[in-house]
């Protein structure tokens, strides 16, 4: 038996930084490990994954920061018994083509614009990424502002004018559309979906040869998480759940790490898709932006979107606020492909969902 | 003041595993916050409904009925009956769950937690209650029941719900296109497998297999391909120089592509009216003839096709299976209608 880390359930959830810098370096050094993994499912099912941990070893799938145009070196240093790699799809440089067992490999590059990232190990596609190895790298931008001054998740040179207005609309302007405070930075979710197939599991534990091609024909999976959760966890999760009072928007960061689409839904307000990736990987702004309250989120796809935090528009004029019905009002967000609410076949919905909380109809006044 | 004790349900009860999914909360309590209906509907759970198939099969299908409704669409209509409201009216549906618990969430309008019909959120309905909700935003939506999803929706327990502006019908949105003939498409894909399942199938942990769908027929509003070529249900007919509203609903569980064998505009997305005055970050989509337009499960789409000439223009609905992206069916996940201009 190799040596293995385990995951228990409920210890998936963290989503930190590793900020490791070198002063000796020019560039900054972010260090992930690969290990081999037994992580327990939410229904007490056991399987095999890979997974990249950070900071000492203690987080999976850490989430990584960067300010844009930052030089990084990713420093991956691989435990498993087999090669593996590392891309970012849709950043030029940031690839790290094969880690021997037991070896050390490094790329450096500059982070790219402002938004939302993919990281995972591209061997045997998709064979690799969905036995566990993925997770999400976050880009600061170095100028975010819209021409009307609001802070935006993404590169002022990349800004359309359509996302920048919906921005300039939110803020304390009694005429603003989602009148409240600004979207402020930090002020966000990352709902990082994936599907697991214990068959898959267990053909990568036994090291019998994973074939890209054939993964894509037999793929069948039988658990679904959104940050590493499944379910009654995810909605339990303050890493994963969103809260806060009408009138404080939040940007949601939805990627798709598996090979499944994804038809996230959710319930409460719609949101507004900002951006998006082309076939290579590429960010996309959005010059026209939709609202929706179902989204498609096909594999690899990385969407931002804005959750406005507006009051729940279709509950009738004379009954808001809720005079009898208390606070927080509690909303769902699921996957409608519903398959993808099942564990193991049955649960429901023990599968890609959770919760977002309506704190109260105004903010606190000495949240300003 | 309605006597409601919140702690009874998801609202303010202790939330734990075994009540998110085996064991949910199931009441029938008065609506907090009731003011009185402009308009009301009853939907009454009914199982055991058929769909002959075009090979001859009878495929169950449960759905909701409309008690009021001497029921010109029969005892067990699938889709369910239209629910259709204006802008700002205050509505109420009634649930009339009857052997079973069952909920009906209003998908796409945005109501209170309690009317939203979430059960581990709020509860499940094992007798009858009274979802509210005022619609501000016209357009397409649908109701289902939300209720072990995974099987309830496929088995059929949904229907159109669509807001009209305060003008009424006719016109999409205030501001927005006007059109002449409206079509309700509700899209659909259906696993006969799945049909000897029990109605909480899955819920206490047994595998349900609820992972593995696969679909053998594929139906527009009730409709089975290939039928949908020619049945007046789906066909659409009208004038050129008329302008045809399509409301298209994805209540199946695949990734559909469809091509319009016309020019064809994007107005309307999950309800909310493209290019609106409150929304200047959207405008209306060309779609030209051919053009794949994509949609996801539970999106819909209000389209607007506009006939210059007559003839007769198809319409595809490619069904693509969520995992491999492979069409449905070993290829034959399609259905086709028709536009017939006159």
């Amino acid at each position: 038996m190799n040596r293995r880390m385990f995951l228990g359930y409920g210890a998936a959830a963290a989503a930190i930084a590793p900020t490791i810098a070198t002063a000796q370096t020019p560039a900054r050094v972010i260090d992930l490990t690969i290990e081999p993994t037994d992580v327990e499912l939410i229904d007490g099912r056991i399987v095999f994954q890979w997974i990249f941990y950070g900071d000492q070893q203690t987080v999976p799938r850490p989430v990584v920061r960067a300010r844009e145009g930052e030089l990084l070196t990713i420093r991956v240093r691989n435990n498993a018994p087999e090669a593996h790699a590392f891309a970012l799809p849709g950043v030029p440089g940031a690839e790290i083509p094969a880690i021997p067992p037991g070896g050390v490999g490094m790329a450096t590059f500059a982070a790219p614009a402002g938004g939302t990232y993919l990281y995972l190990d591209p061997l045997h596609a998709p064979a690799h990424r969905l036995v566990g190895l993925h997770g999400v790298f976050v880009s600061e931008p170095a100028g975010n502002a819209t021409p009307g001054g609001a802070a935006t998740p993404f590169a002022r040179t990349r800004l359309t004018p359509a996302v920048a207005a919906v921005f300039d609309a939110c803020g304390p302007d009694a005429a603003a559309r989602f009148h409240g405070d600004p979207w402020r930075p930090g002020r966000e979710k990352i709902w990082l979906f994936t599907q697991i197939d214990p068959a898959l599991c267990a053909q990568a534990e036994l090291r019998q040869p994973l074939d890209g091609a054939r993964v894509r024909q037999t793929f069948a999976p039988r658990y679904f998480t959104i940050n590493g959760l499944s379910g009654f966890d995810a909605s339990e999760d303050a890493a994963t759940k969103p809260k806060g009072y009408v009138g404080q928007p939040l940007l949601l960061r939805t990627v798709n790490a598996g090979m499944a689409t994804h038809a996230p839904h959710i319930h409460g307000n719609h949101v507004l898709e900002l951006s998006g990736v082309d076939a290579n990987g590429r960010q996309i702004i959005q010059d026209n932006v939709i609202e929706r309250d179902t989204w498609l989120l096909r594999a690899l796809d990385r969407k931002d979107l804005l959750l406005p935090f507006e009051p729940p528009q279709d509950i009738p004029a004379a009954a808001w606020p809720p005079r009898e019905e208390p606070f927080p009002l509690r909303y769902a967000m699921h996957c409608h492909i519903e398959m993808s609410q099942t564990a193991g076949g049955g649960n429901y919905p023990q599968g890609i969902t959770t919760h977002w909380e309506l704190l109260g109809p105004t903010r606190p006044t000495q949240q300003g | 003041m309605a006597d409601i004790d919140f702690t009874r349900t998801g609202v303010s009860g202790e939330a734990t595993y075994d009540n998110f999914s085996c064991n949910v909360w199931s009441e029938n309590p008065p609506t907090p916050d009731r003011v009185p209906a402009d308009i009301t509907f009853e939907r009454q759970v009914y199982s055991s409904g058929r769909v002959t198939m075009p090979d001859g099969r009878r495929v169950e299908m449960w759905g909701f009925r409309d008690p009021l409704s001497s029921g010109a669409d029969g005892d067990k209509p699938f889709p369910s009956p239209l629910i259709r409201v204006r802008q700002g009216q205050v509505v109420h549906t009634i649930l009339r769950s009857g052997k079973a618990t069952h909920t009906i969430h209003h998908h796409g309008l945005d109501p209170s937690t309690f009317n939203d019909g979430v059960g581990h959120l709020s509860f499940e309905v094992s007798a009858d209650y009274t979802y509210q909700f005022s619609p501000h935003s016209p357009g397409t939506y649908f109701y289902h029941c939300h209720k072990n999803t995974v099987l309830h929706f496929e088995m059929g327990m949904y229907g159109p719900l669509i807001v009209d502006p305060p003008e009424g019908p006719g016109t999409l949105f205030s501001g927005g296109p006007r059109y002449d003939v409206e079509a309700i498409w509700a899209i659909d894909d259906v696993d006969p497998t799945w049909r000897t399942l029990n109605a909480d199938a899955g819920l206490c942990g047994e595998d349900a297999r609820l992972d593995r769908f696969r679909p053998h027929y594929f139906l527009i509003s009730g409709v089975p391909a290939p039928r949908t070529l020619t049945d007046p249900r789906v066909v659409v007919r009208a004038r050129a120089g008329q302008a045809v509203l399509l409301r298209l609903i994805n209540a199946s569980y695949s990734v559909l592509r469809m091509t319009f064998g016309l020019d064809a505009t994007v107005f309307g997305v999950d309800g909310r009216g493209l290019g609106r005055p409150n929304s200047p970050w959207s405008r209306p989509i060309p779609i030209p003839a051919g053009r794949v337009l994509e949609m996801s499960p539970a999106q819909r789409i209000d389209v607007i096709v506009r006939p210059t000439r007559t003839g007769t223009f198809p319409v595809r609905m490619v069904f693509h299976d969520w995992v491999t992206d492979a069409i449905q069916n070993a290829g034959q996940g399609v259905a086709e209608t028709r536009i017939i201009v006159s």
